[in-house]
């Protein structure tokens, strides 16, 4: 009986000592900015059966690391590997890409950002968010007198690419006028005239008028390149709206 | 024909009624599920998380069971001293391996597809569409175990069953890393090297070669002509396993 007891004793005191240990010790160790990413060769050569596990498991560590830091010390140092590896190892894992390519903004890599999508879009060439996000990009982040036009020039991609939505060449064409490219982007308006809806077609009205000039003859000159491009009902219909109130 | 019939039929019942086998398979269940916990946290990418994790847990634990199943399979028989029994009965020795084989053959069969079902139901719910190639990743997976289990129970006529678990074990992982081999030999300067990793490479199966979890998740495009050809080599591979076990078996003296 006392044996008994005693072992009871024992058993009981372990737990507690076992509990107590988990309960008092800390949650977890201080997340440092710097952490150890394998080159994605090393699994691509090691496990390549796996490579889509590997993939997702280091999208969550990803995930995992983006909101430890980004809210607090705001180090994201390692975030540019760990996208590079999980897109490696994944090549068409969207959510990878966009998460990343989002994720780097905030570490402050706009350029690592622009040059992933750029690699998502090469990869996959039907998904119309990477050009659409690349000219967004180019457009917030990028520096210089061209960068209208850079991103006017993805936005052209994407309003390309078969399923993409309607607003896509209304930006475009917006972004090809503010970048001087008066002739593309009257064309690009001419084409959203064409294919939208009535909110579509006054946009397009309104962004043409706002880069043609006032003088009747050059603004004729500047939207003959329209003539053709587009359903000639269109053309007309669109033609008697910017010359309203000419004589 | 008969003699195969039923030692497969005995081999089957006796695999599939160990309690092992049943634990193993209610952890592999268990793992599988908790790819939903995984996806819990993976920013709207469920579907996927379920899939890569599931196809992984499935394809350790049939692993495991295979290897150690194959493994067991001639020794338990030889150690029970009912091989003695068996052979004093018209059963050839090269039915006696092909029988064990097909018996562990159709239990992993019912392993692979409980779990495999298990899975797809699953992707099923959380992505709220059923995948075709997760079905067939499965079953490319049973076709890779089948190769192991092949090289396993050729193992297992060598030598010891703990011995013959780890060596086949072994060659699933070199399995996976067929291609590297086949890289050293264009590296080697060294022609024995060269030789020796090239044979090397045509020995070990190549698993990597025909494994599609990757088209799972939709990162490989996959053709039935290719699939067929992988599973033809696959099933020449342990055909020529098979028979030098039986040959390995019948020289034996017990």
């Amino acid at each position: 009986m006392i044996r008994r007891l005693f072992a009871i004793i024992v058993v009981m005191a372990c737990a507690a000592g076992v509990v107590a240990y988990q309960v008092a010790r800390p949650a977890k160790a201080p997340a440092t900015p710097r952490v150890f990413v394998p080159s994605p060769r090393f699994f691509l050569d090691f496990s390549p059966s796996f490579r889509t596990s590997i993939a997702d498991a280091y999208y969550l560590q990803m995930v995992q690391y983006y909101g430890e830091h980004a809210k607090s010390d705001g180090r994201l140092d390692s975030l540019p590997q760990m996208v590079d590896l999980v897109t490696r190892l994944s090549p068409h894992f969207a959510r990878a890409y966009l998460f990343g390519a989002f994720a780097l903004i905030d570490a402050g890599r706009p350029d690592v950002s622009y040059m992933i999508l750029q690699r998502a879009f090469k990869v996959d060439p039907n998904d119309y968010r990477y050009p659409s996000y690349l000219g967004f990009f180019v457009y917030h982040y990028g520096k210089g007198k061209t960068k209208d036009l850079v991103a006017a020039r993805w936005y052209q991609k994407a309003a390309s690419v078969p399923g993409s939505p309607t607003y896509l060449p209304r930006l475009a064409a917006a972004l090809l006028g503010k970048g001087g490219e008066t002739e593309k982007a009257i064309l690009m308006w001419g084409q959203v005239y064409g294919a939208g809806d009535k909110y579509s077609r006054q946009k397009a009205v309104a962004g043409i008028d706002r880069i043609l000039p006032a003088d009747k003859a050059a603004r004729m000159k500047a939207v003959a390149p329209l003539y053709g491009t587009m359903p000639k009902a269109e053309f007309d219909a669109l033609i008697a709206e910017l010359f309203k109130g000419y004589k | 024909m008969n003699q195969v019939v039923a030692v497969t039929i005995n081999t089957f019942k006796e695999t599939i009624r160990d309690r092992v086998l049943a634990v193993i398979v209610v952890f592999a269940l268990l793992m599988i599920a908790g790819g939903l916990w995984l996806g819990s946290i993976s920013l709207g990418e469920q579907g996927r998380m379920m899939k890569d994790f599931g196809l992984v847990a499935l394809t350790v634990f049939g692993l495991i069971v295979a290897v150690f199943v194959a493994a067991g399979l001639v020794h338990k028989e030889v150690e029970k001293r009912t091989v003695f029994i068996l052979f004093s009965k018209p059963v050839s020795r090269t039915a006696f391996i092909a029988g064990k084989f097909v018996g562990l053959c159709g239990t992993m069969a019912v392993v692979i597809a409980g779990m495999g079902l298990f899975l797809f139901v699953l992707v099923w719910i959380v992505a709220g569409q059923a995948s075709g190639t997760l079905l067939l990743a499965v079953v490319m997976i049973y076709v890779q175990l089948l190769a192991v289990m092949a090289v396993t129970i050729l193992f297992s006529t060598l030598g010891s069953a703990i011995l013959a678990a780890v060596l086949g074990i072994c060659v699933f992982v070199a399995g996976q890393l067929s291609h590297n081999v086949l890289a050293l030999t264009r590296l080697g300067k060294n022609p024995l090297t060269e030789v020796l990793s090239w044979v090397i490479y045509v020995v070990i199966p190549n698993l990597s070669a025909v494994d599609i979890k990757a088209g799972a998740v939709g990162e490989q495009t996959l053709a039935w002509a290719q699939i067929g050809l992988w599973v033809a080599y696959l099933l020449a591979y342990l055909v020529v396993a098979l028979a030098l076990a039986a040959v390995i078996f019948r020289r034996k003296e017990f």
